[in-house]
């Protein structure tokens, strides 16, 4: 399977220019026989938004930009991030995977950043699951920035049978040293390492790349493959248009040779989780 | 504390180009002094938008730094940009000489607000955006005069300590003689910051690293054998120029309220 990350700078709050780039991306991506483009989080609107959220809110049931990305997916499957309105005045920083012509999950984020730089939990509602899906290409797995750093958002994607995990991000950074990337860039990798090893699933990571505010978003986009290889490496400052083919029966390979997923015990884990929820509740 | 040049001239000439670009400007203009920080801005400015699309205000008090103004007409030239010089004593002494002052900073102020103006004006006529070169030295001190030298539309530097603009200079390759000048604000003869704030900027940065960057409290980075005293000094002088870094608050009545709950990206639609 071939996938495309498009590590774009989007236009913060117009979506309508966001769109278009998005457009751009897909018919290169479909030039170059892509199964599957990955956009970045937000990436129909942005990422500082503040109160613009309302403003730039989609419903992807009814929307007319999702009306043609739905039509897009019949040839190129696509995932990318938006605001989503999904009540009246409920908004949400989600993330849609279309294909087949069809929305066939969207995921919204469970861990909204709201320390330091970040103020996330001051706008958005928070999601409350981490749900697998079928996609033509395995079971498949989402997670929105903040999320990938919750190794517990990793296991329950883990249990639920993924074998290729996706990260949107829109991942400032953070720390300069004599490296020529952002210390927090270090971070990611770390984590796309360790879950793609112990996963034994692919994992694909899509960041963005320009400023917002003063802030610098990181890019170094990535995929491990499952034995925790690095495969594919976007640039750590521009724009990049990233093409990598992946081969699904890997999978395969490595879950014979390391059963962790034959051996997961969601059953104990869970009631362990009981107990200590229960514990803290008295 | 060390930086790699390469990646910070990277991401910060992006930073001002894009800027610039999302603000609908062509051309950037800054204060050049013949100092460091000034000069490792044109610098990165010339390399962002062209040498032809950054002007360097010159702006001497009288003829009290002429080798200052002979410093910084060579860094623009090296660099080729467009230099201007401008003499601000007709404007300061005219002032002054209605409100006489013997307060050296208070006169420091004034000459560094004019300048101010005067970039601000230029900023109009010519079209060009107004770039600062604070560090984050300064800022996190308050070693500025607040609305004069702390005034801009964007500034590159200010995530930047002293030292770390020094390395990042090194690496531009800005020629030894800005390098080796003794940092000064220029307010009177002979000054120099090291001996007004009564510590190099080696020990500040250092301590400000651990206090700000690394999150340390005081007792951590005495421990870290950092002298009581002079941590206790940085500390001081960090509060006492908060209002510096800040707008001004403005008392909430409404439901809506700027600053309080009006709140855009300085980026909008952008």
């Amino acid at each position: 399977m071939r996938i495309v990350l498009a590590q774009i700078s989007p236009y913060l709050g117009d979506v309508e220019k966001n769109f278009r780039l998005h457009l751009k991306y897909i018919e290169k991506a479909k030039k170059k026989n892509a199964d599957l483009i990955i956009f970045p989080e937000l990436s129909l609107t942005g990422y500082t938004l503040k109160d613009l959220v309302e403003n730039v809110a989609l419903n992807h049931e009814k929307d007319r930009f999702f009306g043609q990305l739905k039509t897009l997916s019949k040839e190129i499957s696509i995932v990318l991030g938006f605001v989503e309105e999904k009540e009246r005045g409920l908004f949400y920083n989600s993330g849609a995977f279309l294909s087949r012509g069809k929305i066939l999950h969207v995921h919204r984020k469970v861990f909204l950043p709201t320390y330091g730089m970040f103020e996330e939990g001051k706008y958005f509602g928070q999601g409350k699951n981490f749900n697998t899906f079928t996609t033509p290409y395995g079971n498949t797995g989402m997670m929105i920035c903040y999320d990938f750093l919750h190794y517990s958002a990793s296991y329950c994607l883990f249990a639920g049978g993924t074998e290729i995990i996706i990260v949107i991000s829109a991942a400032p950074g953070r720390g300069v040293s004599d490296k020529e990337f952002y210390t927090t860039s270090h971070m990611w990798e770390l984590m796309g390492k360790t879950i793609s090893r112990f996963s034994s699933a692919f994992l694909v990571y899509c960041n963005r790349t320009g400023f917002e505010d003063g802030k610098s978003f990181a890019g170094g986009s990535f995929i491990y493959n499952p034995a925790g290889e690095l495969i594919a490496k976007a640039s750590y400052v521009d724009e990049d248009f990233l093409i990598k083919e992946i081969n699904l029966d890997e999978i395969r390979t490595i879950r014979k040779k390391w059963p962790y997923k034959r051996d997961d015990k969601p059953e104990i884990i869970l009631e362990v989780l009981k107990r200590i929820v229960r514990k803290y509740e008295d | 504390m060390k930086i790699n040049g390469q990646f910070v001239e990277k991401i910060l000439t992006k930073f001002i180009k894009e800027e610039l670009s999302k603000f609908g400007y062509k051309k950037g203009i800054l204060g050049i002094s013949g100092g460091l920080d000034s000069s490792v801005c044109a610098f990165l400015a010339a390399k962002a938008l062209k040498p032809g699309n950054v002007i360097g205000l010159i702006m001497p008090y009288g003829k009290t730094f002429s080798r200052d103004v002979k410093g910084a007409q060579d860094l623009a030239q090296n660099l080729g940009i467009k230099p201007r010089v401008i003499d601000i004593s007709p404007m300061i002494d005219s002032y002054f000489s209605r409100y006489p002052t013997r307060n050296r900073i208070t006169k420091g102020n004034k000459i560094a607000r004019e300048r101010m103006s005067i970039l601000y004006d230029f900023s109009a006529r010519e079209k060009a955006l107004v770039l600062g070169t604070s560090n984050k030295t300064e800022l996190l001190l308050g070693y500025g005069t607040i609305y004069g030298d702390m005034a801009s539309a964007i500034n590159p530097l200010g995530d930047l300590y002293k030292t770390q603009i020094r390395q990042l200079a090194l690496y531009l390759g800005i020629p030894d003689k800005i390098l080796k000048k003794k940092p000064t604000a220029g307010l009177w003869r002979g000054q120099t910051d090291e001996a007004e704030l009564g510590l190099t900027y080696d020990k500040i940065d250092k301590i400000l690293f651990h206090l700000v960057d690394k999150r340390k409290s005081k007792n951590e980075v005495i421990s870290l054998g950092f002298e009581k005293e002079n941590v206790e000094k940085i500390i001081t002088l960090i509060k006492s120029s908060e209002f510096k870094r800040k707008l001004p608050p403005i008392l909430k009545l409404s439901e809506r309220t700027v600053g309080h709950d009006f709140l855009f990206p300085f980026d909008w639609d952008k």
